[in-house]
């Protein structure tokens, strides 16, 4: 791929982050993250609390990338077959099936928002994993594809109850997880309540500018991109020992404060999870105008693609947001480069 | 010996008059010499063979002047009432120094121990005869310069001594020999100083001076060893890549710059430097084809760098005029 194009498509990247953070004040940091896993053609899971604008940041990406946006809520009664289709009684008296969301743009399907995913059945967390790893259903005796789909699920932490925990190997399937929290810049937050253009969330996404990428194009560029961006033999060592130490932190003399070490890991990285979090440090290395992948790449993505793949001892559970940042945080600062 | 008693009978038989130095003359007017005595600096534990050394100045006043040949003759046999004393005059010197109105002699005697006995006994340097001759009326006078009395000691202890009686402030003490003792100190010294060293050493951090074993000062010796081609500049910059780890306790990347100049704060002059440390470190190891500001010899400025960081690391403020000739490349 000529530098030119590679250059064509980080303006528009650039624009396209830069739209989206006029829309969603204070988010720069998931708003490049958003962005990354886009290019790097992954699937995102937002973590946040109610409010906090994670509906209207998906909105935002979506008006710019273009291509059809659907959204299901999670609830304790959605069944597989509420994504497929859904049956009504029509003017005519008479059944009639309609697509459900997941068929309703077809093939131009872009962007497929899961609210409140962990309230979801595990049947229904199935069929959606299947979708995403594959991009692929079947249904109506036919195949379907969505080739340019990428999830983007949420789930609140605060609340436990009527939900179920989605499990590692389906959380190995998300790319990222992305934590949105509330700006805690006071200018911002008082925006945030005063400024009347926050308040209409219609009219707010209505200004980022449709279809800044083409999202057909994605996938073909993306593939380029990943091959555009090399990484040298240091860069590979060093990921290679950041996922051992993944695995056995110890080795590596990191140490979580509290935390007894020697249980705390189950399993570390999968290899589908470093692959990922190669493909997003390239991406990253591209937003940066960089032609190599750098430390600092794997280190922009490495806390949002590989905490939420780590398994801790049932009893660290319940910490694992604060466990896993700080444990990550050890490895980066306790191996180094070259 | 036997010349000479021939000669004295001789002379006696044919009535010739006695030699000068055979007669006893009247002593000269005390007014006419003065004399200083330099004796043995003690008197005691004296023992067979050993020298006494006596220095006598004598300042003979004018009309009056010293005999030469009145002085004592080396090897003569003294005797105390007919008995040989066994001390003996071995050697004898003089110096002359002439002035106005007189002259002074200085007679360096030595004389030497040949008798001994089992008790401790009497004995003395002899009191030697010189003669003064009145240089106008030829008139030849005596003088008596006095004698110095001592102690000889048998070589060993006979019997039961009262060491009380026979002590003296003189008398040194006996001494054993210690002689395998003081070697033996020596070198247990000479061990002794070789550990502190090394602990010291050790101590400080495997050098000799304070903060001469800090990551920095390593890494500029071991740097400064490097070959000057791709591979040493990778070493070298993976050698300062080390010593900022070991220095801020953790990784540092451009990225956590801040964080570690924040925390070590000495280094801040050479803030722009580390940037470029980086610059060159993402060249060497990860993009060949990223655009470094380094100077063209990347080695010469690892080392000027890496001395500028040793200077921040002993809490020096680092020359950084030398370091500005940056290039792009």
């Amino acid at each position: 791929m000529s530098d030119t194009q590679l250059a064509d498509w980080r303006n528009h990247a650039l624009t396209l982050e830069s739209e989206v953070n006029k829309v969603v004040v204070g988010q720069e940091s998931p708003v490049r993250l958003i962005t990354t896993s886009i290019f790097a053609r992954g699937h995102v899971l937002l973590e946040g609390d109610v409010g906090v604008g994670k509906t209207t940041l998906l909105r935002a990406f979506t008006r710019g990338i273009g291509g059809g946006y659907q959204r299901i809520e999670g609830t304790i009664d959605l069944m597989p077959n509420d994504l497929v289709y859904h049956t009504y009684l029509g003017e005519d008296g008479k059944p009639h099936v309609s697509a459900g969301p997941l068929l309703q743009s077809g093939e131009n399907l872009s962007i497929f928002f899961f609210n409140e995913i962990n309230r979801a059945r595990p049947q229904v967390h199935s069929l959606l994993l299947r979708v995403m790893a594959e991009r692929t259903l079947t249904a109506f005796n036919k195949e379907h594809h969505f080739p340019h789909m990428l999830v983007f699920a949420d789930r609140n932490q605060v609340e436990k109850e009527e939900t179920f925990d989605i499990p590692s190997a389906a959380r190995d399937r998300f790319m990222m997880e992305i934590p949105i929290v509330v700006p805690s810049d006071a200018a911002i937050m008082e925006s945030l309540v005063f400024d009347t253009r926050f308040h209409d969330v219609d009219a707010l996404v209505a200004n980022v500018p449709e279809s800044i990428l083409q999202f057909d194009q994605l996938n073909g560029f993306a593939a380029k991109l990943q091959n555009s961006i090399t990484a040298s033999p240091t860069l590979r060592s060093y990921v290679l020992n950041l996922w051992r130490a993944t695995k056995t932190p110890m080795d590596f003399g990191v140490k979580v404060s509290g935390v007894d070490m020697n249980r705390l890991v189950l399993s570390g990285a999968s290899p589908r999870g470093m692959g990922m979090v190669l493909r997003a440090a390239r991406v990253n290395a591209w937003l940066n105008e960089r032609t190599a992948v750098l430390p600092e790449d794997i280190h922009a993505v490495l806390h949002s693609t590989v905490a939420h793949r780590l398994v801790f001892s049932p009893v660290y559970e319940m910490r694992r947001t604060e466990i896993a940042r700080d444990m990550l945080s050890g490895i980066i600062n306790a191996i180094a480069t070259p | 010996m036997r010349a000479s008693f021939l000669l004295i009978t001789l002379t006696s038989i044919l009535g010739i008059q006695p030699a000068i130095a055979d007669v006893i003359l009247p002593d000269i007017n005390a007014k006419y010499v003065t004399i200083i005595e330099e004796n043995p600096t003690r008197d005691a534990g004296f023992v067979v063979g050993d020298v006494l050394d006596r220095t006598i100045t004598l300042t003979v006043k004018k009309p009056y002047e010293l005999v030469k040949e009145s002085l004592p003759i080396e090897g003569y046999e003294h005797r105390y009432k007919g008995q040989i004393s066994g001390i003996e005059l071995v050697k004898i010197s003089t110096e002359e120094t002439k002035h106005s109105d007189s002259v002074t002699h200085v007679l360096h005697l030595r004389y030497q121990i040949f008798t001994t006995g089992k008790l401790a006994k009497p004995a003395a340097l002899r009191a030697e005869i010189v003669k003064m001759r009145n240089t106008t009326n030829k008139d030849v006078r005596q003088y008596r310069i006095p004698s110095y009395s001592f102690r000889i000691s048998p070589l060993s202890v006979f019997g039961s001594v009262k060491l009380k009686e026979e002590m003296s402030p003189f008398i040194a003490p006996l001494l054993l020999d210690s002689s395998r003792e003081k070697l033996t100190i020596k070198v247990l010294i000479g061990v002794l100083a070789a550990s502190l060293l090394g602990l010291l050493y050790m101590l400080g951090m495997h050098a000799w001076l304070p903060r001469m074993g800090a990551p920095f000062a390593k890494a500029y010796r071991d740097i400064r060893k490097m070959p000057d081609t791709a591979e040493g500049l990778q070493q070298a910059v993976a050698r300062l890549h080390e010593s900022l780890n070991k220095t801020a306790g953790n990784s540092v990347f451009s990225s956590n710059l801040a964080d570690f100049l924040q925390k070590k704060p000495a280094f801040s002059p050479v803030k722009q430097e580390i940037e470029q440390f980086f610059g060159l470190s993402r060249q060497v190891f990860f993009e060949p084809n990223a655009v470094t500001n380094v100077s063209a010899s990347p080695k010469t400025w690892l080392q000027k760098f890496c001395r500028h960081l040793r200077d921040c690391e002993r809490g020096l403020l680092p020359e950084l005029k030398s370091t500005t000739n940056t290039k792009a490349s």
